[in-house]
């Protein structure tokens, strides 16, 4: 059955008082502004965001809405202005440079969009998935888990051939070989399919899903592809740096897939209303809201001035 | 653990670095080398060309008393052993030859002629070496005789040839010697020089030849000799009734002389000096008579010029061929960016980023620096500490650059630079550096032209700074200055039809920055080669206007006596004699009191035109009785003169030298005609003639040409050295500044290939892409090329007073920089064309690349 809204701000309030209790990723009011002597660009502005381990998760949202900021930010890259970020139990906020690069190595993995720009085209792949190995100083022995990394992935045959001697679809589900290199709980993955066909998109997604599945890491995919954000368990939208939307998925009773869309309701009880929404009843400014037992009901203010209606 | 960054990817980038830092590694080390061996070259043949009784080291001793008398040889000896063993060790590798010793008397009288002949007792430890017998025999131990009812010693000595006419001496002769004590000397026999221009004479030419002296007030000549006696006949010599003088002459050795121990030896001399006076006796005081140190002084202050001038063009070289390095590892670091980006954001620690960037530069860097180290070991020439801190110095420069600018680029995790952040205008922090920069390289010129050199202080660090400061300041003016005309002009072409030159003109007005960095690369190179060529050329005129004033003419022919008639019109009638001027050359007397002047009676309108395209000249002569005389002379109206007969002449000039004849002193200048009778002397020749053949002719003559002045004002290998340092600086600097727009160009190429491959999908042609490119770096190139230009003209002037060029230029002041602009604007402009080529063929090559492929590299960087 459907969580009705109340039970869904019920669990919102609960989730409040012990916000990101034991969640894996935790975003509380996430603010980063780049700043250069007095321009200022606002690309989160208060962002929530909650997941939990293990959860395969696709974050959407138009060009420039964050989500590459978020990502950034969530892989240690990138330092937020303000608000939390916590990933398993670390405060991105505060570490320190050293924290943050051992954050990078052993915590973390992830896979950019340009599919050049995950691998060194000179190497192989069996040497580009030992690279974060050997920064990270690991041990010669633990090396033999690069060719078990390939397999898995399905790119065993990859493991001699340079980078540009492959497929795109080889060389990303390499890079996620990489990502995975040092073992982290956690998978960011920005736009991992945009360069690449939907059938190659579906093998590299394969990849991402097995890597959540089978080694229990906690993926987070940021993409535009309607194809990657159908098949995960929640898709979670970003409108103008705050977290908009949320798209939970789940079996029904007949074995299909039911998607259900949510509004994201934060701390303080602000609501993004879906722009076409707003749209269609012509809401402008202000609204009115009633409350009812079981529901809030929203309103187009009844004294505007309808002149101005086609 | 390594971040791989294997050699092989970037082997182009590697390649070139690995050329510019053995090139500069090359010159670096040795540059200087070649200059200090020239210095020591130089240093050697002052040394050789001075006489040697100024060069060596004499230590000279009276004895006042019986006691002191050494009587035989071996006292000799033992003296010089000691002498040599308390030689300071900065001494004894110039001091390794053989030398000789002496006892001489001094104003020994012949008894009874009245102070008019004086024949001396000398004795030289290698007398059987340098003379030989010509007549009698070589003198035997001396005896006694009964004069005057004393026992005196009778000396057997024998006299030079030239003593036997002068002083009317003879083999068998007795001459009684003193006028108190007295002694006689038998002339045994006469003696030769075996080779007068040994060396070594020049500490005996009172033995070689006969001294004739005339006393103040006196009318007769007085005539000294020295005699030769045996080493028996020392027995007999005694300083107790004689001015009796004990020499150990120490040879110098010029060859084993090095401009760089200078300092030492000038200690070696003081602190010998005080040693030698410490061995003193009250009865027989030592001490050291040598000419050295005011030499090796002389020497110094030309050295000083030279370093000064050689240390300015190496620190601009040095500074230039880093420069170019560094763009060089820029290029690198940025071809690297992507890898080092990556592996740092999976988890490389920043030492490992910066180690992995230093270690890429050092792989080419560090075999370069050790190969340009290994080359200059090739030029002969001592090393200086220059020449190992050099090359160290710029491995350290370029790895470091490496290491800094991959740690600063990599410092955060992730750089993303957002296209809606931009920065408005520089920082107020800057634009103060920048303006203290200029204001302190301002105050500095004009402190240094106030002050002028410091004298005698050795290297004025001050001279070296002030010049480096001025480039800087020009280029940072000329960075933050140039996009404002240039914005003008993208006004105007905004208004035209064409879009190349609006887009062109645009893009270069609005060049970031990195466009910085090719034109404090540039402008020094430029200023630096232009300076180079100024002071080159410089001193080339001056050396030429030197020759001409030490001749006076094309070829000057100077004779002792008069010329006769027929010989100058066989002069003139020799084939390739275009014109012959005669001149007669005298001392003559002004007015009736005893004060004379040098004149130089000379067709002056003859002269003038024989002079004709000279560097130097006189003024007209009306004729007549009218003179030209020296400043000296200024302001006497009319001269009264005797010459020949009296001739009265009116001043009609001052003039500060006569070319050829004097340059100080009094002098005057005046027409042929005024003698009665004249007697030529000296012949002015204009013609294509070889000397030889006109000292054939007038055998009386000795024969100077302008040309072989010039050539010998140039041999000097002090000179050479300058100039062919200034040389190859020039060439090396203008290789380096085209190095400089190419790597530039190269270093911005992925940017600008996005740019020109987006307006190529809007309809740009290819030829169009081209003449863009050419006119975005046109700007930069001309404006540089201009300011360093300027900048190089001026510096000579801004620097007049602090270096002295005179020492390379026959001792005439190099004052009159460049009065040909041609060379250092050929340079200029030789190297703006070839950046303005440069950018094209970069841009022809770059055609191939394929526009989508331009615009994904565009949106990657």
């Amino acid at each position: 059955m459907n969580p009705t809204l109340s039970e869904l701000e019920a669990k919102a309030t609960r989730e409040k008082a012990a916000f990101g209790g034991d969640a894996h990723i935790v975003c509380d009011n996430l603010v980063r502004i780049y700043k250069t002597e007095g321009v200022e660009v606002v690309a989160l502005q208060g962002l929530d965001l909650v997941i939990d381990k293990g959860e395969l998760v696709a974050i959407v949202g138009a060009s420039g809405s964050g989500k590459s900021t978020l990502l950034n930010v969530l892989s240690g890259l990138d330092v937020p202005t303000a608000g939390v970020a916590r990933v398993a139990g670390m405060d991105l906020l505060s570490m320190s440079p050293k924290d943050r690069l051992r954050y990078r190595r052993s915590v973390v993995g992830f896979i950019w969009q340009q599919t050049a720009r995950n691998l060194l085209p000179y190497l192989n792949a069996r040497e580009n998935v030992e690279l974060p190995m050997k920064l990270a100083g690991a041990p010669r022995k633990e090396r033999g888990r690069a060719l078990e990394l390939l397999e898995l992935l399905g790119v065993a045959d990859c493991a001699d051939r340079k980078i540009p001697e492959m497929s795109g679809g080889e060389q990303q589900r390499v890079a996620i070989a990489v990502a995975l290199a040092n073992s982290p709980q956690l998978i960011l993955a920005d736009e991992p399919t945009g360069e690449l066909d939907s059938e190659t998109s579906e093998q590299v997604f394969e990849a991402l899903r097995t890597a959540n599945r089978q080694l229990g890491v906690t993926v987070v995919i940021v993409t535009h592809d309607p194809l990657v954000a159908q098949q995960v368990d929640r898709t979670v939208g970003i409108r103008d740096g705050r977290t908009s939307s949320e798209t939970l998925r789940r079996e029904g009773a007949e074995g299909e897939i039911v998607a259900e869309e949510y509004a994201v309701l934060d701390r303080v009880g602000r609501l993004q209303l879906p722009r076409d929404f707003m749209n269609a009843l012509n809401m402008e400014r202000r609204v009115r809201l009633e409350l009812e037992s079981d529901h809030i009901g929203v309103w187009p203010a009844r004294e505007e001035p309808s002149d101005e209606q086609p | 653990m390594r971040i791989p960054l294997p050699a092989r990817v970037h082997a182009g980038t590697l390649a070139v670095l690995f050329v510019l830092t053995a090139l500069a590694c090359l010159l670096v080390s040795g540059l200087p080398r070649a200059t200090q061996a020239s210095f020591d070259r130089a240093l050697q043949r002052a040394l050789d060309s001075a006489p040697a009784v100024q060069s060596d080291l004499t230590v000279a001793g009276e004895t006042r008393s019986p006691r002191e008398d050494l009587h035989d040889r071996a006292a000799f000896e033992e003296r010089e052993r000691r002498w040599r063993a308390l030689l300071p060790a900065a001494l004894r590798p110039l001091v390794t030859g053989a030398g000789h010793m002496s006892a001489k008397t001094s104003l020994t009288p012949v008894t009874g002629t009245g102070g008019q002949t004086y024949i001396n007792l000398g004795w030289l430890s290698d007398a059987g070496r340098r003379v030989e017998w010509v007549a009698g025999r070589e003198p035997g131990a001396p005896s006694a005789m009964r004069f005057r009812g004393q026992t005196i010693p009778l000396f057997e000595v024998g006299v030079v040839e030239e003593a036997l006419g002068e002083m009317s001496l003879r083999v068998g002769q007795v001459r009684m010697l003193g006028e108190s004590d007295f002694a006689a000397v038998r002339i045994t026999g006469v003696f030769r020089a075996k080779d007068p221009t040994d060396r070594a004479w020049a500490h005996d030419q009172d033995i070689l030849h006969v001294t004739r002296l005339l006393p103040p007030g006196k009318l007769d000549f007085e005539f000294h000799t020295t005699t030769l006696m045996s080493d028996a006949g020392l027995a007999a010599l005694s300083g107790g009734a004689r001015n009796l003088t004990y020499r150990w002459v120490l040879p110098l050795d010029g060859r084993a002389a090095s401009a760089l121990a200078l300092p030492g030896v000038n200690a070696g001399i003081a602190e010998f000096s005080r040693l030698l006076t410490l061995q003193a006796t009250t009865s027989a005081p030592y001490r050291l008579e040598t000419g050295l140190p005011k030499l090796l002084g002389d020497f110094d202050a030309a050295l000083a010029t030279a370093r000064t001038v050689m240390y300015l063009v190496l620190a601009g070289l040095l500074a230039v061929a880093l420069g170019v390095i560094v763009l060089g590892v820029r290029l690198l670091t940025d071809r690297t960016d992507q890898a080092l980006a990556l592996a740092r954001a999976r988890g490389g620690s920043l030492w490992q980023v910066a180690g992995a960037g230093a270690a890429l530069t050092a792989a080419a860097i560090g075999p370069a620096a050790l190969a340009g180290y290994a080359l200059a070991w090739l030029v002969p020439g001592p090393a200086l500490p220059v020449a190992h801190l050099g090359p160290a110095f710029v491995l350290v420069a370029g790895v470091g650059f490496a290491a800094a600018r991959v740690a600063l680029a990599h410092r955060a995790p992730l750089r993303e630079r957002r296209d809606d952040v931009a920065a408005a205008r520089p920082s107020a922090r800057r634009i103060t550096v920048e303006v203290l920069v200029v204001v302190l390289a301002l105050a500095g010129a004009y402190l240094l032209r106030a002050r002028g050199l410091s004298a005698g202080a050795g290297q004025d660090p001050f001279l070296l700074l002030v010049p480096i400061a001025l480039t800087l300041a020009a280029a940072l003016v000329t960075m933050r200055c140039y996009p404002y005309p240039l914005r003008l002009l993208v006004r105007l072409t905004a208004r035209g039809r064409a879009a190349v030159p609006f887009l062109g003109l645009t893009r270069a007005a609005r060049a970031r920055a990195a466009g910085g960095l090719p034109v404090l690369i540039l402008l020094p190179a430029l200023s630096v080669s232009v300076f180079a060529a100024v002071i080159s050329d410089g001193i080339a005129g001056t050396q030429r206007l030197a020759s001409w004033q030490r001749v006076g003419a094309p070829i000057k022919i100077t004779s002792t006596v008069e010329i006769p008639a027929a010989t100058i019109d066989r002069v003139r009638a020799t084939p390739g004699v275009e014109q012959v001027v005669t001149a007669q050359t005298g001392r003559v007397q002004l007015g009736y009191a005893s004060e004379s002047a040098e004149a130089v009676a000379v067709d002056v309108a003859q002269w003038r035109r024989l002079l004709d395209g000279a560097p130097v000249g006189l003024p007209a002569l009306p004729g007549g009785t009218s003179a030209l005389v020296s400043p000296e002379l200024r302001g006497r109206g009319t001269l009264d003169i005797g010459w020949q007969s009296r001739v009265k002449v009116t001043v009609r000039g001052v003039i500060d030298s006569v070319p050829g004849f004097r340059s100080g002193g009094k002098f005057l200048v005046l027409p042929l005609s005024v003698l009665t009778r004249p007697a030529v002397n000296t012949l002015l020749v204009k013609g294509d003639v070889a000397p030889a053949v006109l000292a054939r002719l007038v055998p009386s003559a000795t024969v100077e040409t302008q040309e072989g002045a010039l050539a010998a004002i140039r041999d000097d290998p002090l000179t050479g050295a300058v100039r062919a340092t200034l040389v190859v600086v020039t060439v090396a600097l203008g290789f380096y500044a085209l190095v400089a727009v190419v790597l530039s160009l190269v270093v911005g190429a992925a940017d600008r290939a996005a740019a020109v491959s987006f307006l190529r999908t809007l309809g740009l042609s290819d030829r169009q892409a081209r003449r863009l490119t050419v006119l975005e770096v046109l700007p930069m190139v001309l404006v540089t090329a201009l300011a360093g230009f300027g900048l190089g003209l001026g510096l000579p002037a801004a620097l007049g007073p602090g270096v002295d060029l005179s020492s390379y230029a026959g001792d005439l002041p190099v004052g009159d920089y460049s009065p040909d602009l041609l060379t250092p604007a050929a340079l200029a402009a030789g190297l703006a064309v070839v950046a303005v080529l440069g950018a094209y063929a970069h841009t022809a090559l770059n055609r191939r690349r394929s526009l989508s492929a331009a615009l994904r590299a565009g949106e990657l960087s």
